[in-house]
């Protein structure tokens, strides 16, 4: 997107370069033993909007690696996802993105 | 029990007098669970599951997760019981629920799920006890039971997201 008006730097770029402050926080779901597949993939459609796929691959992350990001942003709104997560019962956390 | 399915708008399901009879049990010890004084309560692994910490290993933002949160939790799903209760037939029978009546059933059936699959150790290996005769068997055969309610209101609510398209 080369052109007079294309910003210089993308927050979706992540150089290295930026301050502690400048990295995004983001909030990850962890595997646990009781919450069904069929609910984590309900549950994360309804929260966050995504498609029947992406939920159902954020879903087997977490399966089968332990834990999948699930959304990004500033520490507020990590925290306010993580709290509708813990409202339906999954296990939640935030973070500062590593 | 006879899962639930879609009809119309609506999910609908139905439920012997015994077993409604235990989820109105299950929901007065979740609410009394719920409804503990958090300084008495500290390190139950159930209330710790229910209103889980917010950070995996930074105390302090744990700690603030917590103030800023855990009273809604708290009051979110008291109102998720209340609705459950209202809509449960004591005596056994139809529970006819509008969506939303159906989220605060999901939530409050996964939370009675959650209780019991920590108090009873439950893995992911865990399967359908071969006893259900003993005290532990027969509350794995209940979470089991929590399972299937929960499971086949899932899937309902999912079949008709796909309907709507």
């Amino acid at each position: 997107m080369a052109g007079p008006l294309a910003p210089a730097w993308t927050p979706e770029t992540t150089t290295g370069e930026e301050s502690d402050l400048d990295r995004p926080w983001v909030t990850v779901v962890w595997d646990d033993p009781v919450n069904l597949m069929t609910y984590v993939t309900f549950v994360l459609q309804e929260l966050f909007g995504y498609d029947e796929p992406t939920a159902t691959e954020l879903m087997l992350q977490v399966h089968h690696e332990g834990k999948a990001i699930v959304s990004s942003g500033p520490r507020e709104r990590m925290e306010h996802d993580t709290n509708r997560l813990h409202a339906y019962g999954l296990s939640a956390t935030y973070q500062k993105d590593a | 029990m006879k899962p639930f399915r879609r009809k119309g708008d609506e999910l609908v399901a139905r439920l012997v007098d015994a077993e409604a009879g235990i989820v109105g049990l299950l929901l007065d010890q979740l609410e009394q669970l719920l409804a503990a004084d958090p300084a008495d309560s500290g390190g139950d692994p159930v209330i710790e599951r229910l209103l889980p910490p917010g950070h995996a290993s930074d105390p302090e933002i744990a700690a603030d997760y917590r103030e800023l949160t855990e009273g809604g939790l708290r009051t979110g799903k008291a109102a998720d019981l209340a609705v459950v209760r209202a809509t449960l037939p004591l005596e056994g029978g139809e529970v006819r629920l509008d969506p939303e009546q159906a989220r605060a059933w999901l939530r409050t059936t996964n939370d009675l799920r959650l209780a019991l699959g920590t108090r009873l150790g439950v893995t992911a290996a865990t399967e359908q006890s071969d006893d259900p005769a003993d005290e532990e068997g027969s509350q794995l055969a209940l979470y089991h039971w929590l399972t299937a309610v929960q499971g086949s209101l899932v899937d309902a609510l999912v079949a008709g997201r796909g309907g709507r398209r």
